[in-house]
């Protein structure tokens, strides 16, 4: 596989070569790479199959393998490595337009600029060690800047053509433990409120939803109750709406003076509840919404469970003098607990992790003050990182958002194991 | 417990109770939990002090009392006070935060919550009677004696639904309602006229104008070929066709009748599949961005289509393999797989963003297929492992006799069987995408590529904040596929979901 995947590189870097010299500067797509490596792939695998047939075995797997290494394995190396650089919307590795200075004369390794490089390409306060990218010529290639001596650069090699601009390159940076330093010593205005609003958030909604899904689920278990298929079906509902779009639907009933909830609110003589202006009621609303959203699964998931407890053992609690209660302590709950344990974990670390309802209904806001810029009152862990990374406010931090994304995978992680520890999912019954 | 436990538990709570009240007078607070209130706040020497005194109080307990240990009494007793205390806390600090006018233009009725109450009352004094005189009169004649209890229990759990059903759809009641209303504007202080309560106070929608002008505004300009209207008429007609051998096999129909049930669905997928490929964004000649709303639908529907289809293709293969396979390093693959699946793919997104704008792949739904290609994996492979392993080796070895390969044994005997299996993982995976909202924000960055849920987030952001109907009509038909497919493979599709997270 690698041995193939530098062949489909080196092919594409021939392609490459080929398109530009050809007159397209921007070469071909780069995604290019993914198909020349499958074409030598391929035959390749035939081959291997032929001389080693036990390796077959193994090419039932591979599909899933290059995709879970290409599509997740890679961004997961690729987001550890960012987050000890400080990669960012400013320091993107790309060239900087505004920095086009002309360049002059050339003679071997040195490049004499038509402009001071200092202001011109926008140094700083050495252009030495800084990279820049030379066009010319259809053209384009790489260098790093080795001595400065007025206008003219020496660079660590000759370019192969006769450059006509020079741009300095956005470069990024290693720069060590920096960026959990900045996310440990800002704490107390990010990192803790948004953990323990993270933490009370999938709680409270794995067990509000649990206590109505099993409150609904005892319910409508009994069969003499009419209508309880349609009862079933009605309240489906919310989990049958795609959340994106029900989440923001919440977002215009909410509204403080116009939503429709503080209108039904309004005729009880309820005052207008600042449902996603205030700190304190956003939270609530939040946890409303998920609520709302997440009670029909929990409901779904007890009726399954409850519909594997045979009757015999009711009407044998019955026999020996058991009331309802009784048969409900002593029967439905220890029975119902076996299959709830792993449901409500794993409910827990989806809710942990559930950007949609805080990013579609409060944005994270309203804002706090006090607190970082990106972390506000609804913020999650994980929208406090797309925050940091993605938005205005957190200036394109790449680099700092992956670091915060590394702590919650740390987190997820801690979860997760001991959702397996406790549920027992990974063994194999019957096999060795 | 004994009664001295209760005894003990009762005396505790009036002291809680009295503390509370003193402490926080004295310092002028609203009524709070100690130990939370005093950790948030800062005023540790309340919190330690509080703490000490449920020790002490435990460990004089533990003298008293016989049977229980008073250390947990105390503990126990003192837990639930103060989530008590602090809930109270909490309620009085958001009572404090809403201010005391009704908004401007509603409907306001003082007190009105307890007509509702006293409704409820009679509602339950009225079921009562009824199983009361039911009961009774039915026992009169049949000299039987039941009890009045389950027909009243019964009775107070359909009023305990219909509140709740209410409750649940009436926000689904507002956006429909809103969707046939072109001049309902959120912010509107419009009155409507009406002699009924609900409708006056915009509860309940008034029905004097309705109107299509806001789903006529999502399909403005529109172009649509005369061969696309034949395919869409085709796949509704097969679409027809299906639900009505549905009928007539569920009224006991013959196998011919379910063959013919499943190619009708096949042909209305494949109808679909011709409209979703080949309509194009120069089909769209409206003016604003939501005439290309029909264009965001048959983007979400191409992705999540063609989601599905790849997770089915990368998970069978890999699934069949670690159920059946038995070579060195199953095992750990396998739990290679699971561990991988604990990394949230979108904790990655700044890596998958740059290795997108590197492979030039943003703004494509190919970037974006791949980018969700990698979340499916893990899952669909685990669960289609457990199902092959249901289905029993019986057939595979009696095929390996008759000079079967492994992979003709797999694509001849396996695959066919797995049908219901894939179509769950189609589903799911169908289902997840077209509500994914935080990748295609990244990667979708051009109008004419939006999938439903970001064009509606355009409704709601920024510019056209103020489009509600657009945006309700919108709602209302970016729901349907997905209410169409769960509501259609409701029991099938929740028993898999179920299942499989059971095993998760």
């Amino acid at each position: 596989m690698v041995v193939a995947f530098m062949l489909g590189a080196a092919t594409f870097w021939a392609l490459e070569s080929a398109a530009i010299a050809a007159g397209r500067p921007d070469g071909v797509p780069n995604w290019w790479i993914l198909v020349t490596s499958a074409a030598f792939l391929l035959p390749i695998l035939v081959f291997l199959g032929r001389t080693f047939p036990f390796l077959t075995d193994w090419y039932y797997l591979l599909p899933a393998i290059v995709f879970l290494l290409v599509f997740t394995v890679y961004p997961i190396v690729l987001t550890v490595y960012l987050a000890f650089t400080n990669y960012s919307g400013m320091r993107n590795g790309f060239p900087d337009r505004s920095t086009e200075t002309p360049v002059v004369a050339v003679d071997g390794p040195r490049i004499t600029l038509g402009a001071n490089p200092l202001t011109s390409l926008g140094c700083g306060e050495t252009c030495v060690g800084q990279q820049l990218e030379l066009v010319g010529d259809g053209h384009r290639a790489r260098f790093s800047v080795v001595d400065v001596s007025g206008r003219a650069l020496t660079l660590d090699r000759a370019p192969g053509f006769t450059p006509e601009y020079a741009y300095r390159i956005n470069a990024y940076h290693f720069i060590g433990f920096k960026n959990f330093v900045f996310i440990f010593q800002n704490a107390s205005k990010a990192l803790w409120p948004v953990f323990v609003w993270n933490v009370v958030f999938a709680a409270f909604t794995v067990l509000s939803t649990a206590l109505l899904g099993l409150l609904l689920g005892v319910l409508l278990n009994n069969k003499e109750l009419k209508l309880r298929n349609l009862y079933r079906t009605l309240l489906i509902i919310s989990w049958a709406l795609p959340g994106v779009i029900s989440i923001q639907m919440w977002v215009a009933l909410l509204n403080k003076q116009f939503g429709a909830i503080n209108r039904l609110l309004g005729l009880l003589g309820i005052y207008p509840i600042p449902w996603l202006l205030d700190p304190l009621w956003a939270k609530v609303s939040v946890l409303m919404v998920n609520l709302w959203l997440g009670f029909p699964y929990m409901m779904t998931a007890t009726l399954g469970a409850l519909s594997t407890i045979p009757d015999e053992l009711y009407e044998a609690a019955k026999v020996d003098g058991a009331s309802g209660l009784d048969a409900f302590q002593f029967i439905t709950l220890p029975l119902l607990k076996t299959a709830f344990v792993p449901i409500l974990l794993a409910s827990f670390a989806y809710n942990f992790n559930n950007f949609n309802i805080i990013y579609l209904l409060t944005g994270g806001g309203p804002a706090i003050e006090g607190q970082l810029s990106t972390a506000q009152a609804t913020d999650i862990l994980i929208s406090w990182a797309y925050k940091t990374a993605f938005r205005a406010e957190g200036q394109s931090a790449y680099g700092l958002g992956a670091a915060i994304s590394l702590v919650i995978f740390v987190l997820t992680v801690g979860i997760s194991l001991v959702n397996f520890r406790v549920s027992g999912a990974l063994r194999e019954e019957g096999r060795r | 417990m004994s009664r001295r436990g209760w005894l003990s538990v009762l005396l505790m709570a009036a002291a809680y109770f009295l503390a509370v009240q003193g402490y926080y007078g004295a310092v002028g607070e609203r009524p709070n939990s100690f130990l939370v209130y005093g950790l948030e706040r800062g005023h540790y020497g309340v919190a330690l002090a509080f703490a000490l005194a449920v020790v002490l109080v435990g460990l004089a307990l533990r003298r008293w009392l016989e049977d229980e240990d008073g250390l947990r009494v105390a503990l126990w007793t003192a837990g639930v006070l103060e989530l008590g205390a602090y809930t109270w806390g909490l309620w009085l600090e958001l009572a404090s935060r809403v201010q005391p006018h009704p908004a401007f233009g509603s409907v306001f009725i003082p007190s009105g919550w307890r007509y509702v109450l006293a409704g409820y009352v009679v509602a339950v004094l009225v079921l009562f009677v009824y199983s009361w005189v039911v009961i009774k009169v039915g026992n009169r004649l049949t000299e039987r004696r039941r009890p009045v209890r389950p027909l009243f229990g019964q009775a107070l759990t359909h009023l305990f639904m219909w509140t709740l059903v209410v409750l649940v759809y009436y926000p689904v009641l507002q956006v429909v309602s809103a969707s046939f209303d072109p001049r309902n504007n959120l912010f509107s202080f419009r009155k409507v006229e009406s002699s009924w309560l609900l409708v006056r106070a915009k509860v309940l929608p008034s029905f004097s104008n309705v109107s299509w002008a806001n789903y006529a505004k999502l399909v403005d300009g529109v172009v649509i070929y005369p061969w696309q209207w034949a395919v869409l008429a085709l796949a509704l007609g097969l679409l027809l066709a299906a639900l009505l051998l549905a009928l007539l096999a569920r009224r006991g129909g013959d196998e011919a009748l379910k063959v013919w049930h499943g190619r009708a669905l096949f042909g209305f997928a494949a109808a679909l599949f011709v409209l979703v490929v080949f309509l194009s964004p120069d089909q769209f000649t409206g003016v604003g961005t939501e005439s290309k709303f029909l264009l965001w639908v048959r983007n979400t529907l191409l992705v999540s289509g063609s989601s599905g289809l790849l997770a089915i293709a990368l998970t069978a293969t890999a699934g069949y393999a670690f159920a059946r396979f038995d070579f060195p390093g199953r095992y750990p693959t396998l739990l290679t797989f699971i561990f991988i699946q604990m990394f949230p793919g979108f904790l990655a997104l700044v890596a998958i963003y740059y290795l997108l704008s590197w492979l030039d792949l943003l703004n494509t739904f190919t970037g974006l297929l791949l980018a969700y290609s990698g979340g499916i994996i893990s899952f669909g492979s685990w669960v289609y492992k457990g199902y092959v392993e249901s289905l029993g080796r019986s057939l595979e070895e009696a095929a390996y006799i008759d000079g079967a390969t492994r992979w003709q044994a797999f694509t001849r005997i396996v695959l066919p069987l797995s049908a219901p299996m894939f179509v769950f993982i189609f589903l799911l995976q169908f289902v997840g995408t077209y509500s994914e909202f935080i990748m295609a924000n990244l990667v979708l960055t051009g109008v004419d590529k939006w999938t439903v849920g970001l064009g509606l987030y355009s409704f709601t952001t920024g510019q056209f904040s103020t489009k509600w109907g657009l945006f309700a009509a919108a709602s209302v038909l970016g729901s349907l596929p997905i209410l169409l497919i769960f509501y259609g493979f409701q029991q099938y599709f929740v028993s898999g979901y179920t299942a499989g997270a059971v095993k998760e």
